[in-house]
Protein backbone atom coordinates (compact mmCIF):
# COMPACT_ATOMS: atom_id res chain seq x y z
CA UNK A 1 0.00 0.00 0.00
CA UNK A 2 2.72 2.42 1.03
CA UNK A 3 4.76 1.27 -1.92
CA UNK A 4 1.86 2.06 -4.20
CA UNK A 5 1.47 5.50 -2.69
CA UNK A 6 5.13 6.40 -3.07
CA UNK A 7 5.01 5.21 -6.65
CA UNK A 8 2.09 7.52 -7.34
CA UNK A 9 3.98 10.39 -5.71
CA UNK A 10 7.02 9.72 -7.93
CA UNK A 11 4.80 9.73 -11.01
CA UNK A 12 3.02 12.94 -10.08
CA UNK A 13 6.23 14.76 -9.16
CA UNK A 14 7.90 13.55 -12.35
CA UNK A 15 5.02 14.65 -14.53
CA UNK A 16 4.79 18.05 -12.84
CA UNK A 17 8.51 18.62 -13.41
CA UNK A 18 8.09 17.64 -17.07
CA UNK A 19 5.08 19.95 -17.38
CA UNK A 20 6.76 23.07 -16.01
CA UNK A 21 10.20 22.29 -17.46
CA UNK A 22 9.88 24.34 -20.70
CA UNK A 23 8.57 27.37 -18.76
CA UNK A 24 11.57 27.25 -16.45
CA UNK A 25 14.49 26.60 -18.78
CA UNK A 26 13.47 28.34 -21.97
CA UNK A 27 13.27 27.17 -25.55
CA UNK A 28 16.86 26.11 -26.07
CA UNK A 29 16.93 23.55 -23.28
CA UNK A 30 13.43 22.46 -24.14
CA UNK A 31 14.74 21.36 -27.52
CA UNK A 32 17.79 19.75 -25.93
CA UNK A 33 15.38 17.78 -23.79
CA UNK A 34 13.36 16.59 -26.79
CA UNK A 35 16.58 15.43 -28.45
CA UNK A 36 17.59 13.62 -25.28
CA UNK A 37 14.17 11.96 -24.96
CA UNK A 38 14.15 10.77 -28.58
CA UNK A 39 17.59 9.23 -28.19
CA UNK A 40 16.61 7.84 -24.80
CA UNK A 41 13.78 5.87 -26.42
CA UNK A 42 16.03 4.88 -29.30
CA UNK A 43 18.76 3.67 -26.92
CA UNK A 44 16.21 1.65 -24.94
CA UNK A 45 15.20 -0.19 -28.12
CA UNK A 46 18.87 -1.00 -28.72
CA UNK A 47 19.14 -2.27 -25.16
CA UNK A 48 16.24 -4.66 -25.85
CA UNK A 49 18.73 -6.39 -28.13
CA UNK A 50 21.98 -5.73 -26.27
CA UNK A 51 21.04 -5.92 -22.61
CA UNK A 52 18.01 -8.18 -22.79
CA UNK A 53 18.71 -10.57 -25.66
CA UNK A 54 22.51 -10.36 -25.59
CA UNK A 55 23.22 -9.39 -29.19
CA UNK A 56 25.06 -6.25 -30.26
CA UNK A 57 23.57 -4.37 -33.19
CA UNK A 58 26.06 -2.17 -35.05
CA UNK A 59 23.42 -1.04 -37.52
CA UNK A 60 20.57 0.04 -35.31
CA UNK A 61 20.36 3.34 -37.21
CA UNK A 62 18.69 1.48 -40.08
CA UNK A 63 15.52 1.07 -37.97
CA UNK A 64 15.72 4.66 -36.72
CA UNK A 65 16.39 5.89 -40.26
CA UNK A 66 13.65 3.76 -41.80
CA UNK A 67 11.18 5.33 -39.39
CA UNK A 68 12.46 8.86 -39.96
CA UNK A 69 12.51 8.58 -43.76
CA UNK A 70 9.08 6.93 -43.96
CA UNK A 71 7.50 9.64 -41.86
CA UNK A 72 9.26 12.39 -43.80
CA UNK A 73 8.30 10.89 -47.17
CA UNK A 74 4.70 10.30 -46.13
CA UNK A 75 4.42 13.92 -45.01
CA UNK A 76 6.09 15.19 -48.18
CA UNK A 77 4.03 13.22 -50.67
CA UNK A 78 0.63 12.83 -49.05
CA UNK A 79 -1.26 16.04 -48.59
CA UNK A 80 -2.76 16.54 -45.16
CA UNK A 81 -1.23 13.38 -43.67
CA UNK A 82 -2.24 13.44 -40.00
CA UNK A 83 0.14 13.44 -37.05
CA UNK A 84 -0.47 10.14 -35.28
CA UNK A 85 -0.50 8.05 -38.47
CA UNK A 86 2.80 9.74 -39.32
CA UNK A 87 4.24 8.24 -36.15
CA UNK A 88 2.70 4.86 -36.89
CA UNK A 89 4.17 4.86 -40.39
CA UNK A 90 7.60 5.26 -38.82
CA UNK A 91 7.01 2.41 -36.39
CA UNK A 92 5.63 0.23 -39.14
CA UNK A 93 8.65 0.91 -41.34
CA UNK A 94 11.04 -0.07 -38.55
CA UNK A 95 9.04 -3.22 -37.84
CA UNK A 96 8.85 -4.15 -41.52
CA UNK A 97 12.59 -3.75 -41.95
CA UNK A 98 13.18 -5.96 -38.89
CA UNK A 99 10.70 -8.50 -40.24
CA UNK A 100 12.51 -8.62 -43.59
CA UNK A 101 15.92 -9.05 -41.97
CA UNK A 102 14.95 -11.41 -39.16
CA UNK A 103 15.17 -14.67 -41.15
CA UNK A 104 18.90 -13.96 -41.36
CA UNK A 105 19.44 -12.21 -38.05
CA UNK A 106 17.80 -14.84 -35.83
CA UNK A 107 20.19 -17.49 -37.08
CA UNK A 108 23.29 -15.77 -35.79
CA UNK A 109 24.52 -14.30 -32.56
CA UNK A 110 27.70 -12.76 -31.18
CA UNK A 111 30.15 -11.33 -33.69
CA UNK A 112 28.20 -12.58 -36.69
CA UNK A 113 25.13 -10.67 -35.55
CA UNK A 114 27.17 -7.50 -35.06
CA UNK A 115 28.75 -7.83 -38.51
CA UNK A 116 25.46 -8.61 -40.27
CA UNK A 117 23.70 -5.63 -38.71
CA UNK A 118 26.71 -3.46 -39.56
CA UNK A 119 26.55 -4.64 -43.17
CA UNK A 120 22.81 -4.07 -43.53
CA UNK A 121 23.05 -0.71 -41.78
CA UNK A 122 25.73 0.44 -44.19
CA UNK A 123 23.88 -1.01 -47.16
CA UNK A 124 20.77 0.97 -46.32
CA UNK A 125 22.90 4.07 -45.69
CA UNK A 126 24.38 3.79 -49.18
CA UNK A 127 21.02 3.08 -50.80
CA UNK A 128 19.57 6.21 -49.16
CA UNK A 129 22.60 8.17 -50.33
CA UNK A 130 22.41 7.01 -53.95
CA UNK A 131 18.69 6.72 -54.55
CA UNK A 132 18.38 10.49 -54.91
CA UNK A 133 14.99 10.57 -56.67
CA UNK A 134 13.33 9.35 -53.49
CA UNK A 135 15.63 10.21 -50.64
CA UNK A 136 17.21 13.38 -51.87
CA UNK A 137 20.70 11.94 -51.42
CA UNK A 138 22.94 13.94 -49.11
CA UNK A 139 20.49 16.80 -48.93
CA UNK A 140 17.82 14.51 -47.56
CA UNK A 141 14.14 15.20 -47.28
CA UNK A 142 13.12 18.40 -45.61
CA UNK A 143 10.64 21.23 -45.41
CA UNK A 144 7.62 18.95 -45.29
CA UNK A 145 4.55 20.27 -43.46
CA UNK A 146 4.29 19.27 -39.81
CA UNK A 147 0.65 18.38 -39.17
CA UNK A 148 -1.22 19.71 -36.16
CA UNK A 149 -2.52 17.47 -33.43
CA UNK A 150 -6.14 17.25 -34.42
CA UNK A 151 -9.17 15.82 -32.75
CA UNK A 152 -11.95 17.01 -35.07
CA UNK A 153 -14.35 19.34 -33.36
CA UNK A 154 -12.47 19.23 -30.06
CA UNK A 155 -8.98 20.53 -30.35
CA UNK A 156 -6.28 21.42 -32.86
CA UNK A 157 -2.80 22.04 -31.56
CA UNK A 158 -0.11 23.57 -33.74
CA UNK A 159 2.95 21.31 -33.70
CA UNK A 160 5.30 23.81 -35.30
CA UNK A 161 5.21 25.56 -31.97
CA UNK A 162 8.22 24.14 -30.16
CA UNK A 163 6.63 24.15 -26.72
CA UNK A 164 3.59 22.29 -28.00
CA UNK A 165 5.82 19.83 -29.75
CA UNK A 166 7.75 19.27 -26.54
CA UNK A 167 4.57 18.17 -24.76
CA UNK A 168 3.54 15.97 -27.66
CA UNK A 169 6.94 14.28 -28.04
CA UNK A 170 7.41 13.73 -24.32
CA UNK A 171 3.93 12.22 -24.03
CA UNK A 172 4.50 9.84 -26.93
CA UNK A 173 7.92 8.85 -25.61
CA UNK A 174 6.64 8.19 -22.09
CA UNK A 175 3.85 6.02 -23.49
CA UNK A 176 6.34 4.12 -25.65
CA UNK A 177 8.75 3.65 -22.74
CA UNK A 178 5.94 2.41 -20.54
CA UNK A 179 4.87 -0.08 -23.21
CA UNK A 180 8.44 -1.32 -23.60
CA UNK A 181 8.93 -1.54 -19.85
CA UNK A 182 5.75 -3.58 -19.57
CA UNK A 183 6.95 -5.73 -22.45
CA UNK A 184 10.12 -6.66 -20.56
CA UNK A 185 7.99 -7.72 -17.58
CA UNK A 186 5.74 -10.12 -19.50
CA UNK A 187 6.40 -13.87 -19.68
CA UNK A 188 7.71 -13.26 -23.17
CA UNK A 189 10.12 -10.64 -21.83
CA UNK A 190 11.49 -13.16 -19.37
CA UNK A 191 11.95 -15.56 -22.26
CA UNK A 192 14.08 -13.00 -24.11
CA UNK A 193 16.35 -12.71 -21.07
CA UNK A 194 16.58 -16.49 -21.07
CA UNK A 195 17.79 -16.39 -24.66
CA UNK A 196 20.59 -14.06 -23.55
CA UNK A 197 21.71 -16.34 -20.72
CA UNK A 198 21.35 -19.71 -22.42
CA UNK A 199 19.74 -19.99 -25.82
CA UNK A 200 20.18 -23.76 -25.99
CA UNK A 201 18.29 -24.28 -22.75
CA UNK A 202 15.41 -22.16 -24.03
CA UNK A 203 15.14 -24.61 -26.92
CA UNK A 204 15.32 -27.59 -24.56
CA UNK A 205 12.59 -26.12 -22.39
CA UNK A 206 10.20 -26.20 -25.31
CA UNK A 207 10.35 -22.63 -26.62
CA UNK A 208 10.94 -21.81 -30.27
CA UNK A 209 14.21 -19.94 -30.35
CA UNK A 210 14.11 -18.25 -33.80
CA UNK A 211 10.54 -17.02 -33.33
CA UNK A 212 11.35 -15.63 -29.90
CA UNK A 213 14.34 -13.73 -31.25
CA UNK A 214 12.34 -12.53 -34.25
CA UNK A 215 9.53 -11.04 -32.16
CA UNK A 216 12.02 -9.19 -29.98
CA UNK A 217 13.82 -7.87 -33.07
CA UNK A 218 10.56 -6.63 -34.54
CA UNK A 219 9.51 -4.93 -31.30
CA UNK A 220 12.91 -3.27 -31.09
CA UNK A 221 12.79 -2.22 -34.74
CA UNK A 222 9.25 -0.88 -34.42
CA UNK A 223 9.98 1.40 -31.47
CA UNK A 224 13.29 2.52 -32.96
CA UNK A 225 11.21 3.47 -36.00
CA UNK A 226 8.83 5.48 -33.82
CA UNK A 227 11.83 7.27 -32.28
CA UNK A 228 12.96 8.05 -35.83
CA UNK A 229 9.50 9.33 -36.72
CA UNK A 230 9.50 11.71 -33.75
CA UNK A 231 12.96 12.84 -34.83
CA UNK A 232 11.64 13.56 -38.33
CA UNK A 233 8.80 15.65 -36.92
CA UNK A 234 11.19 17.40 -34.55
CA UNK A 235 13.89 18.33 -37.06
CA UNK A 236 11.71 18.79 -40.15
CA UNK A 237 14.74 17.47 -42.04
CA UNK A 238 15.86 13.88 -42.54
CA UNK A 239 19.19 13.22 -44.20
CA UNK A 240 21.51 10.26 -44.32
CA UNK A 241 24.10 11.87 -42.09
CA UNK A 242 21.61 12.54 -39.34
CA UNK A 243 19.65 9.31 -39.15
CA UNK A 244 21.41 6.50 -41.03
CA UNK A 245 25.14 7.01 -40.62
CA UNK A 246 27.36 4.90 -38.44
CA UNK A 247 27.41 7.59 -35.78
CA UNK A 248 23.66 7.20 -35.33
CA UNK A 249 24.24 3.47 -34.89
CA UNK A 250 26.97 3.96 -32.33
CA UNK A 251 25.26 6.66 -30.26
CA UNK A 252 22.74 4.32 -28.60
CA UNK A 253 25.49 1.77 -27.93
CA UNK A 254 27.46 4.43 -26.06
CA UNK A 255 24.32 5.53 -24.22
CA UNK A 256 23.41 1.98 -23.23
CA UNK A 257 26.91 1.21 -21.98
CA UNK A 258 27.36 4.48 -20.13
CA UNK A 259 23.93 4.34 -18.55
CA UNK A 260 24.06 0.64 -17.80
CA UNK A 261 23.03 -2.43 -19.77
CA UNK A 262 21.61 -4.23 -16.78
CA UNK A 263 18.73 -1.85 -16.27
CA UNK A 264 15.77 -0.79 -18.36
CA UNK A 265 16.32 2.90 -17.59
CA UNK A 266 20.11 2.80 -17.96
CA UNK A 267 20.14 3.87 -21.62
CA UNK A 268 17.92 6.86 -20.80
CA UNK A 269 20.42 7.95 -18.16
CA UNK A 270 23.16 7.41 -20.73
CA UNK A 271 21.30 9.58 -23.23
CA UNK A 272 20.93 12.32 -20.63
CA UNK A 273 24.63 12.22 -19.75
CA UNK A 274 25.76 12.35 -23.38
CA UNK A 275 23.39 15.19 -24.24
CA UNK A 276 24.49 17.24 -21.26
CA UNK A 277 28.10 16.47 -22.04
CA UNK A 278 27.62 17.53 -25.63
CA UNK A 279 26.07 20.79 -24.55
CA UNK A 280 28.96 21.58 -22.23
CA UNK A 281 31.65 20.37 -24.62
CA UNK A 282 30.35 22.45 -27.49
CA UNK A 283 31.12 25.62 -25.56
CA UNK A 284 34.79 24.68 -25.38
CA UNK A 285 35.59 22.57 -28.40
CA UNK A 286 33.98 20.81 -31.31
CA UNK A 287 35.71 17.51 -30.58
CA UNK A 288 32.63 15.85 -29.08
CA UNK A 289 33.59 12.38 -30.22
CA UNK A 290 36.86 12.67 -28.36
CA UNK A 291 35.10 13.49 -25.10
CA UNK A 292 32.42 10.82 -25.65
CA UNK A 293 35.11 8.26 -26.34
CA UNK A 294 37.00 9.18 -23.19
CA UNK A 295 33.87 8.90 -21.09
CA UNK A 296 33.10 5.54 -22.70
CA UNK A 297 36.58 4.23 -21.88
CA UNK A 298 36.32 5.46 -18.30
CA UNK A 299 32.93 3.81 -17.84
CA UNK A 300 34.11 0.50 -19.31
CA UNK A 301 37.21 0.56 -17.09
CA UNK A 302 35.72 1.70 -13.82
CA UNK A 303 31.97 1.07 -14.00
CA UNK A 304 31.34 -1.82 -16.38
CA UNK A 305 27.72 -1.97 -15.25
CA UNK A 306 27.28 1.70 -16.20
CA UNK A 307 26.17 4.63 -14.12
CA UNK A 308 22.99 2.91 -12.99
CA UNK A 309 25.05 -0.10 -11.92
CA UNK A 310 27.33 2.22 -9.98
CA UNK A 311 24.38 3.82 -8.22
CA UNK A 312 22.92 0.42 -7.37
CA UNK A 313 26.23 -0.66 -5.92
CA UNK A 314 26.48 2.49 -3.87
CA UNK A 315 22.94 2.01 -2.64
CA UNK A 316 23.57 -1.61 -1.68
CA UNK A 317 26.73 -0.60 0.18
CA UNK A 318 25.00 2.23 1.97
CA UNK A 319 22.03 0.14 3.08
CA UNK A 320 24.35 -2.63 4.09
CA UNK A 321 26.33 -0.27 6.32
CA UNK A 322 23.15 1.00 7.85
CA UNK A 323 22.08 -2.52 8.71
CA UNK A 324 25.44 -3.34 10.27
CA UNK A 325 25.51 -0.26 12.45
CA UNK B 1 5.27 -50.88 -23.82
CA UNK B 2 8.38 -49.10 -24.99
CA UNK B 3 8.24 -45.35 -24.54
CA UNK B 4 11.51 -44.83 -26.38
CA UNK B 5 13.14 -46.92 -29.08
CA UNK B 6 16.07 -46.43 -31.38
CA UNK B 7 16.48 -48.65 -34.38
CA UNK B 8 19.82 -49.03 -36.14
CA UNK B 9 21.02 -45.62 -35.02
CA UNK B 10 24.28 -44.43 -36.58
CA UNK B 11 26.03 -41.14 -36.03
CA UNK B 12 29.33 -39.90 -37.33
CA UNK B 13 31.25 -36.67 -36.94
CA UNK B 14 32.69 -36.05 -40.44
CA UNK B 15 33.59 -39.69 -40.93
CA UNK B 16 34.37 -40.61 -37.34
CA UNK B 17 31.74 -43.18 -36.44
CA UNK B 18 30.55 -42.48 -32.90
CA UNK B 19 27.33 -44.50 -32.79
CA UNK B 20 27.11 -47.80 -34.58
CA UNK B 21 23.84 -49.69 -34.99
CA UNK B 22 22.39 -48.71 -31.62
CA UNK B 23 19.10 -50.42 -30.80
CA UNK B 24 17.92 -49.08 -27.49
CA UNK B 25 14.61 -49.98 -25.90
CA UNK B 26 13.28 -48.10 -22.89
CA UNK B 27 10.11 -49.44 -21.26
CA UNK B 28 7.53 -47.08 -19.89
CA UNK B 29 8.04 -46.40 -16.18
CA UNK B 30 11.48 -47.93 -15.83
CA UNK B 31 14.72 -46.33 -14.70
CA UNK B 32 17.17 -47.14 -17.41
CA UNK B 33 20.88 -46.49 -16.92
CA UNK B 34 23.34 -46.15 -19.75
CA UNK B 35 26.90 -46.88 -18.74
CA UNK B 36 30.11 -47.25 -20.64
CA UNK B 37 33.73 -46.07 -20.65
CA UNK B 38 34.65 -42.52 -21.63
CA UNK B 39 34.16 -41.94 -25.31
CA UNK B 40 31.66 -44.78 -25.65
CA UNK B 41 29.17 -42.38 -27.23
CA UNK B 42 26.72 -42.01 -24.35
CA UNK B 43 26.30 -38.24 -24.58
CA UNK B 44 26.19 -38.42 -28.38
CA UNK B 45 23.40 -40.96 -28.09
CA UNK B 46 21.58 -38.50 -25.82
CA UNK B 47 22.20 -35.67 -28.26
CA UNK B 48 20.83 -37.67 -31.17
CA UNK B 49 17.74 -38.74 -29.23
CA UNK B 50 16.96 -35.29 -27.81
CA UNK B 51 17.45 -33.41 -31.07
CA UNK B 52 20.83 -31.69 -30.73
CA UNK B 53 21.92 -33.67 -33.80
CA UNK B 54 20.06 -35.61 -36.43
CA UNK B 55 21.33 -39.19 -36.69
CA UNK B 56 23.23 -40.16 -39.85
CA UNK B 57 21.03 -43.23 -40.14
CA UNK B 58 18.32 -44.96 -38.17
CA UNK B 59 15.11 -44.12 -36.40
CA UNK B 60 14.11 -42.75 -33.04
CA UNK B 61 10.60 -43.56 -31.83
CA UNK B 62 9.04 -41.81 -28.84
CA UNK B 63 5.63 -42.88 -27.52
CA UNK B 64 5.07 -44.84 -30.69
CA UNK B 65 5.70 -41.87 -32.93
CA UNK B 66 8.76 -41.43 -35.11
CA UNK B 67 10.68 -38.37 -33.93
CA UNK B 68 13.95 -38.81 -35.79
CA UNK B 69 15.61 -35.44 -36.29
CA UNK B 70 12.99 -33.47 -34.35
CA UNK B 71 14.17 -30.24 -32.77
CA UNK B 72 14.54 -30.08 -28.98
CA UNK B 73 11.58 -27.74 -28.43
CA UNK B 74 9.25 -30.09 -30.30
CA UNK B 75 10.46 -33.08 -28.30
CA UNK B 76 9.96 -31.14 -25.08
CA UNK B 77 6.42 -30.34 -26.13
CA UNK B 78 5.56 -34.01 -26.58
CA UNK B 79 6.98 -34.87 -23.17
CA UNK B 80 10.73 -35.42 -23.26
CA UNK B 81 12.94 -33.59 -20.76
CA UNK B 82 16.70 -33.44 -20.57
CA UNK B 83 19.43 -32.32 -18.20
CA UNK B 84 23.02 -31.71 -19.14
CA UNK B 85 26.36 -33.09 -18.06
CA UNK B 86 27.84 -29.61 -18.04
CA UNK B 87 25.49 -27.48 -15.95
CA UNK B 88 23.42 -25.37 -18.28
CA UNK B 89 21.17 -23.01 -16.35
CA UNK B 90 20.30 -19.35 -16.85
CA UNK B 91 23.26 -18.19 -14.82
CA UNK B 92 22.27 -14.55 -14.29
CA UNK B 93 18.65 -15.32 -13.47
CA UNK B 94 17.59 -16.31 -9.96
CA UNK B 95 16.84 -19.87 -8.95
CA UNK B 96 13.18 -18.92 -8.93
CA UNK B 97 13.31 -17.50 -12.46
CA UNK B 98 15.15 -20.59 -13.71
CA UNK B 99 12.45 -22.93 -12.50
CA UNK B 100 9.71 -20.53 -13.59
CA UNK B 101 10.94 -20.79 -17.16
CA UNK B 102 10.15 -24.50 -17.04
CA UNK B 103 6.75 -23.91 -15.44
CA UNK B 104 5.85 -21.34 -18.14
CA UNK B 105 6.73 -23.91 -20.77
CA UNK B 106 4.67 -26.58 -19.04
CA UNK B 107 1.67 -24.20 -18.92
CA UNK B 108 2.31 -23.38 -22.59
CA UNK B 109 2.69 -19.67 -21.86
CA UNK B 110 4.99 -18.46 -24.60
CA UNK B 111 4.00 -15.37 -26.51
CA UNK B 112 2.00 -13.74 -23.74
CA UNK B 113 2.52 -9.99 -23.94
CA UNK B 114 -0.44 -8.76 -21.94
CA UNK B 115 0.29 -9.67 -18.35
CA UNK B 116 3.20 -9.23 -16.03
CA UNK B 117 4.77 -12.55 -15.28
CA UNK B 118 5.30 -11.55 -11.65
CA UNK B 119 1.57 -11.06 -11.26
CA UNK B 120 0.69 -14.55 -12.45
CA UNK B 121 -0.15 -15.97 -9.05
CA UNK B 122 -0.57 -19.58 -10.12
CA UNK B 123 2.82 -19.60 -11.86
CA UNK B 124 4.53 -18.09 -8.82
CA UNK B 125 2.87 -20.58 -6.47
CA UNK B 126 3.75 -23.56 -8.60
CA UNK B 127 7.35 -22.40 -8.93
CA UNK B 128 7.65 -21.91 -5.17
CA UNK B 129 6.20 -25.39 -4.68
CA UNK B 130 8.88 -26.88 -6.89
CA UNK B 131 11.59 -24.91 -5.08
CA UNK B 132 10.38 -26.29 -1.76
CA UNK B 133 10.37 -29.83 -3.07
CA UNK B 134 13.95 -29.54 -4.28
CA UNK B 135 15.10 -27.75 -1.10
CA UNK B 136 16.14 -24.62 -2.93
CA UNK B 137 13.55 -22.30 -1.37
CA UNK B 138 16.32 -20.78 0.76
CA UNK B 139 18.16 -19.77 -2.40
CA UNK B 140 15.04 -18.51 -4.16
CA UNK B 141 16.38 -15.07 -5.10
CA UNK B 142 20.02 -15.95 -5.59
CA UNK B 143 21.40 -15.90 -9.14
CA UNK B 144 22.00 -19.45 -10.35
CA UNK B 145 25.70 -18.73 -10.76
CA UNK B 146 25.99 -18.05 -7.00
CA UNK B 147 24.68 -21.46 -5.96
CA UNK B 148 27.03 -24.06 -4.52
CA UNK B 149 28.03 -26.76 -6.98
CA UNK B 150 25.70 -29.37 -5.53
CA UNK B 151 22.72 -27.03 -5.46
CA UNK B 152 23.46 -25.81 -8.97
CA UNK B 153 23.38 -29.43 -10.12
CA UNK B 154 20.06 -29.96 -8.33
CA UNK B 155 18.71 -26.93 -10.17
CA UNK B 156 19.96 -28.36 -13.45
CA UNK B 157 18.14 -31.64 -12.85
CA UNK B 158 15.01 -29.90 -11.61
CA UNK B 159 14.78 -27.68 -14.70
CA UNK B 160 14.56 -30.80 -16.83
CA UNK B 161 11.70 -31.96 -14.63
CA UNK B 162 9.91 -28.61 -14.35
CA UNK B 163 8.21 -29.07 -17.72
CA UNK B 164 6.66 -32.26 -16.31
CA UNK B 165 7.98 -34.65 -18.95
CA UNK B 166 7.00 -38.31 -19.25
CA UNK B 167 10.53 -39.29 -20.16
CA UNK B 168 13.51 -37.67 -18.43
CA UNK B 169 16.98 -37.96 -19.88
CA UNK B 170 19.61 -37.20 -17.24
CA UNK B 171 23.16 -36.84 -18.50
CA UNK B 172 25.47 -37.63 -15.56
CA UNK B 173 23.38 -35.86 -12.94
CA UNK B 174 25.95 -36.48 -10.19
CA UNK B 175 29.02 -35.46 -12.20
CA UNK B 176 31.59 -33.84 -9.95
CA UNK B 177 29.53 -34.16 -6.77
CA UNK B 178 30.91 -35.15 -3.39
CA UNK B 179 29.70 -38.41 -1.73
CA UNK B 180 27.22 -36.47 0.31
CA UNK B 181 25.91 -34.43 -2.57
CA UNK B 182 25.60 -37.55 -4.71
CA UNK B 183 23.53 -39.19 -2.02
CA UNK B 184 21.20 -36.19 -1.88
CA UNK B 185 20.98 -36.00 -5.67
CA UNK B 186 20.01 -39.66 -5.94
CA UNK B 187 17.30 -39.15 -3.34
CA UNK B 188 16.11 -36.09 -5.26
CA UNK B 189 15.99 -37.96 -8.54
CA UNK B 190 14.17 -40.88 -6.93
CA UNK B 191 11.62 -38.53 -5.39
CA UNK B 192 11.02 -36.28 -8.40
CA UNK B 193 10.85 -39.00 -11.04
CA UNK B 194 8.19 -41.04 -9.26
CA UNK B 195 6.02 -42.55 -11.98
CA UNK B 196 8.17 -41.21 -14.82
CA UNK B 197 10.47 -42.99 -17.19
CA UNK B 198 14.12 -42.10 -16.60
CA UNK B 199 17.12 -42.64 -18.81
CA UNK B 200 20.29 -41.80 -16.96
CA UNK B 201 23.93 -41.71 -17.97
CA UNK B 202 26.06 -42.38 -14.94
CA UNK B 203 29.62 -43.24 -14.05
CA UNK B 204 29.09 -43.87 -10.37
CA UNK B 205 28.35 -47.60 -10.13
CA UNK B 206 26.77 -47.27 -6.70
CA UNK B 207 24.27 -44.84 -8.16
CA UNK B 208 23.63 -47.03 -11.17
CA UNK B 209 23.01 -50.21 -9.21
CA UNK B 210 20.88 -48.51 -6.58
CA UNK B 211 18.74 -46.56 -9.02
CA UNK B 212 18.38 -48.51 -12.25
CA UNK B 213 15.85 -51.17 -13.16
CA UNK B 214 17.70 -51.91 -16.33
CA UNK B 215 21.18 -51.16 -17.57
CA UNK B 216 22.51 -50.75 -21.08
CA UNK B 217 26.24 -50.89 -21.62
CA UNK B 218 27.59 -48.83 -24.47
CA UNK B 219 31.09 -49.59 -25.72
CA UNK B 220 32.78 -47.98 -28.72
CA UNK B 221 29.46 -46.70 -29.99
CA UNK B 222 27.73 -50.05 -29.84
CA UNK B 223 25.44 -51.70 -27.31
CA UNK B 224 27.39 -54.42 -25.57
CA UNK B 225 24.69 -55.68 -23.27
CA UNK B 226 21.31 -54.67 -21.93
CA UNK B 227 19.44 -56.15 -19.02
CA UNK B 228 18.65 -56.05 -15.32
CA UNK B 229 21.47 -55.00 -12.94
CA UNK B 230 22.18 -58.55 -11.76
CA UNK B 231 22.68 -59.81 -15.27
CA UNK B 232 24.97 -56.93 -16.22
CA UNK B 233 27.05 -57.43 -13.08
CA UNK B 234 27.65 -61.05 -14.07
CA UNK B 235 28.29 -60.46 -17.77
CA UNK B 236 31.86 -61.31 -18.74
CA UNK B 237 31.85 -59.05 -21.78
CA UNK B 238 30.85 -56.08 -19.67
CA UNK B 239 33.48 -56.87 -17.07
CA UNK B 240 36.13 -56.99 -19.74
CA UNK B 241 35.06 -53.74 -21.35
CA UNK B 242 34.28 -51.65 -18.38
CA UNK B 243 33.71 -52.89 -14.88
CA UNK B 244 37.02 -54.71 -14.75
CA UNK B 245 38.93 -51.49 -15.23
CA UNK B 246 37.57 -49.94 -12.08
CA UNK B 247 38.94 -52.78 -9.96
CA UNK B 248 42.50 -52.20 -11.05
Amino acid sequence: MRNNLSRWIYWVVGLVILAIYPQVVGIYYTNVFVGFAIFGLYAVTLNLLLGYMGVLSFGHAMFFGAGAYSTALALTHIQGFPLLPALLVGGLAGAMLALILCPLLVRVSGTAFAMLTLAFGQLIFVIALKYREVTGGEDGVGGYPIPSFNIPGVVSIDMTDQINFYYFAVTVIIVCLWLLWFYTKTPFGSLVVGVRDNAMRIDYLGFKLPQTKAVNLIVSGCFAGIAGAIYALFQNLVSTLGVLDIGTSFAPILMAYIGGLGSFFGPIVGSAILHLLEDVTFRITEQIELVNGLVFILVVLFAPMGIVGLLRQAKAKWFHKEKVS
Amino acid sequence: MNILETEGLYHDFSGLLVLFDVNLEVKEGERHAIIGPNGAGKTTLFNVITGTYSPSRGRVTFKGKEVTGWKPHNLTRVGMGRSFQITSTFSRLTTFQNIRMGILSKRRIRFNLFRKVDKMQNITEETDDVLKRINLDGERDLPASMLSYGKHRSLEISMALATDPDLVMLDEPTAGMSRDETHHAVELIRRLTEGKTVVIIEHDMDVVFSLADRITVLHLGHILASGPPGEIRESQAVKDAYLGETEV
